[in-house]
């Protein structure tokens, strides 16, 4: 069953006199449980299609169905809605909110989503068993290296038990040793609980780990690899 | 959770929010020090107002508040002085008769206002005769005793024992009528009209005076406790609603001008200290909006996660209320701190005026102003200092309302 599905997705951005086709007439389909690398250089629209299935940018045309739902006839409550219940986000910077511990941040989708305090405890101290973050619970993000804040992104995504996780290029900023180490979290998170993954990435070690490797060129799908 | 963020927000940079607390705790300081003052000022003016121009409550004759003519007058006086002597056992009652008349001398004659009162209830309520400058307070014994104004007794170049005549022609009377006096006391308020053309006699004289026994223009009842006055009131009303020829007021009408100048006083008070308050949550407004938009990448964040634009406002201004609160309990404490000497121990303004009184809405006041501490006025400010803090906070809350989560996680 497909959980992201996109007809015809065109992005275009108008800077100054000029118009980026970011998107030209973008065709997918990624099914649930599914570990895909979205990859092409730079300019080349993965972070822009990443966005648009995320729910959070709009197309210019073209349609992209989520989880059954159709993006293009929400509202941005109900965009907002679904971010917070059905999708998890890894950012290439971490992005956690620096005045919270990391057990905060990781409960944060869960605080928004009125979930009990016993509840977001479990869940949240069961993510970090499952991610190795045991023991640093109540440290701030500068208190923690680059690869257990983005430890702490993946308990944070993952923690509210979403449909779907997109990564942009969430090892970009940490060292060969510590990116394979998060990849083969991720990889595990998928085979044993059977998260579904998709990452925009450049990263070579990414993208021998992935079951599908999409690579994008001009806004274009060039090549869609599965293993 | 949104309390914790905001908190913690507030402290990421500890020194910009310790200088926006403190620009709100001296603020709100200096305001309750400010209406501490106001209030004992007030509350001098009132007391004065009350107990030498009228009481808390008053029964004087129907229409004697708009003419002031001494001619309509309150008959059967002492039957309503004893009526009221025996419903308020606690209270003080004072009968007043006031007249316009010529005071002479040997030496001069100056126009004066004549008021004849009980001495024994108005030593009570009044202070004129710890005001006495010569002589003694007047005796219910001597109907010919006076008491005099000490600038009046310069025009009328007298002294105490000296001889005056007061003229005048009162009432259903067709001819002018005298009554000789003898000064029995000389006093200084500081007011330039009691000190310069004010004097006073015992009631029996002034109605010998006015040629009716048993009158007086206002029967006065002062209450041990003023914050009585309301039912009081209303107690009096419904004890002469048979007597249609009286009025019966509450301190607040028969002092309406007195009271007024204090609500217009108030006011304009109300708005210096208002603008005071705007420029106070403009640095409230500068602190949330700089703090605001340094983290609009983070904003970006949440709003990915799916943080609903509202609720983000929300915490803005939850950081702007918390900022408030802070600031606003810091702001009593200073208040208070700084309303206790004045409070205690006044502050002395005779090195101002030159003199120990001065005079205001016609009254001797002292030169030395006790503050009093309002509890209520004190709380309505500080919670309209945290309603301004939070309102201060609304632009950039509507700011970060707006922002798009992917344009926001590109801003620098």
């Amino acid at each position: 069953m497909s959980i992201v599905s996109v007809r015809g997705l065109t992005r275009e951005y108008v800077q100054g006199s000029v118009t980026v086709h970011a998107l030209r007439g973008v065709d997918l389909d990624i099914e649930s449980g599914e570990f895909t690398a979205l990859m092409g250089p730079s300019g080349s629209g993965k972070t822009t299609l990443l966005n648009q299935v995320g729910a959070l940018d709009q197309p210019t045309a073209g349609k992209v169905v989520v989880d059954g739902r159709d993006l293009t006839s929400l509202s941005a409550g109900q965009l907002s809605d679904l971010r917070l219940h059905r999708l998890g986000f890894i950012f290439q910077s971490y992005n956690l909110i620096p005045v919270l511990s990391a057990m905060e941040n990781a409960e944060f989708v869960l605080v928004l989503r009125g979930e009990s305090k016993t509840e977001r405890r479990r869940r949240v101290l069961d993510t970090f068993a499952a991610v190795g973050l045991t023991g640093l619970e109540h440290r701030r993000p500068n208190e923690l290296s680059g690869g257990q804040q983005q430890r702490v992104a993946v308990a944070r995504a993952i923690a509210g038990q979403p449909a779907l996780v997109l990564a942009d290029e969430p090892t970009a900023n940490l060292d060969s040793k510590t990116a394979k180490e998060l990849i083969e979290l991720m990889e595990s998170l998928n085979e044993k609980q059977g998260v579904t993954f998709v990452f925009a990435t450049h990263d070579p070690q990414v993208m021998e780990a992935a079951h599908r490797v999409i690579r994008l060129v001009d806004g274009r799908i060039a090549e869609d690899k599965r293993k | 959770m949104l309390l914790l963020l905001a908190i913690r927000n507030l402290f990421r940079n500890t020194r910009r929010t310790l200088i926006t607390v403190a620009a709100i705790a001296f603020g709100l300081g200096l305001v309750h020090t400010t209406i501490t003052l106001q209030t004992g000022q007030y509350a001098d003016m009132v007391r004065i107002g009350v107990s030498s121009l009228a009481g808390h409550v008053v029964v004087q004759a129907k229409g004697y508040q708009e003419e002031q003519d001494s001619d309509l007058v309150v008959t059967k006086e002492s039957e309503v002085v004893d009526r009221l002597r025996a419903t308020f056992p606690d209270a003080v009652v004072a009968p007043r008769l006031m007249l316009g008349g010529l005071l002479t001398s040997a030496r001069g004659s100056v126009g004066v206002l004549l008021g004849g009162i009980d001495p024994q209830a108005e030593a009570t309520v009044q202070d004129l005769d710890d005001k006495l400058k010569s002589g003694a307070w007047l005796s219910g014994d001597d109907d010919r005793g006076i008491l005099v104004g000490v600038e009046l007794a310069e025009s009328l170049d007298v002294e105490v024992g000296d001889k005056v005549v007061y003229l005048g022609q009162h009432g259903e009377q067709t001819e002018m009528t005298s009554r000789l006096f003898r000064v029995a006391g000389i006093f200084r308020t500081g007011g330039a009209e009691l000190d310069g053309f004010a004097a006073f006699a015992p009631i029996s004289a002034v109605q010998e005076v006015f040629g009716t026994p048993d009158v007086a223009n206002q029967v006065t009842l002062h209450l041990a406790n003023p914050d009585d006055a309301d039912a009081a009131t209303e107690k009096v009303r419904a004890m002469f609603s048979d007597r249609a020829d009286l009025e019966v007021l509450h301190w607040k009408e028969a002092i309406s001008d007195i009271w007024g100048l204090i609500q217009v006083d108030k006011v304009a008070g109300d708005v210096e200290l208002g603008i005071l308050w705007i420029i106070v949550s403009m640095g409230v407004l500068n602190t949330v909006l700089m703090s605001a938009l340094e983290r609009t990448r983070e904003f970006g964040v949440m709003l990915s996660l799916g943080m609903k634009p509202g609720r983000l406002a929300a915490l803005i201004l939850l950081e702007g209320a918390t900022l408030g609160v802070i600031g606003s309990m810091l702001g009593v404490v200073v208040g208070l701190g700084l309303s206790w000497p004045l409070v205690e121990y006044g502050l002395d303004y005779s090195g101002f005026f030159g003199s120990d009184t001065f005079e205001a809405a016609g009254m001797a006041l002292s030169s030395v102003v006790h503050g009093r501490i309002d509890p209520v006025r004190m709380a309505s400010y500080t919670l309209v200092a945290i309603a301004f803090t939070t309102l201060a906070a609304v632009y950039p809350a509507w700011h970060v309302s707006r922002l798009r989560p992917v344009e926001a996680m590109h801003h620098v």
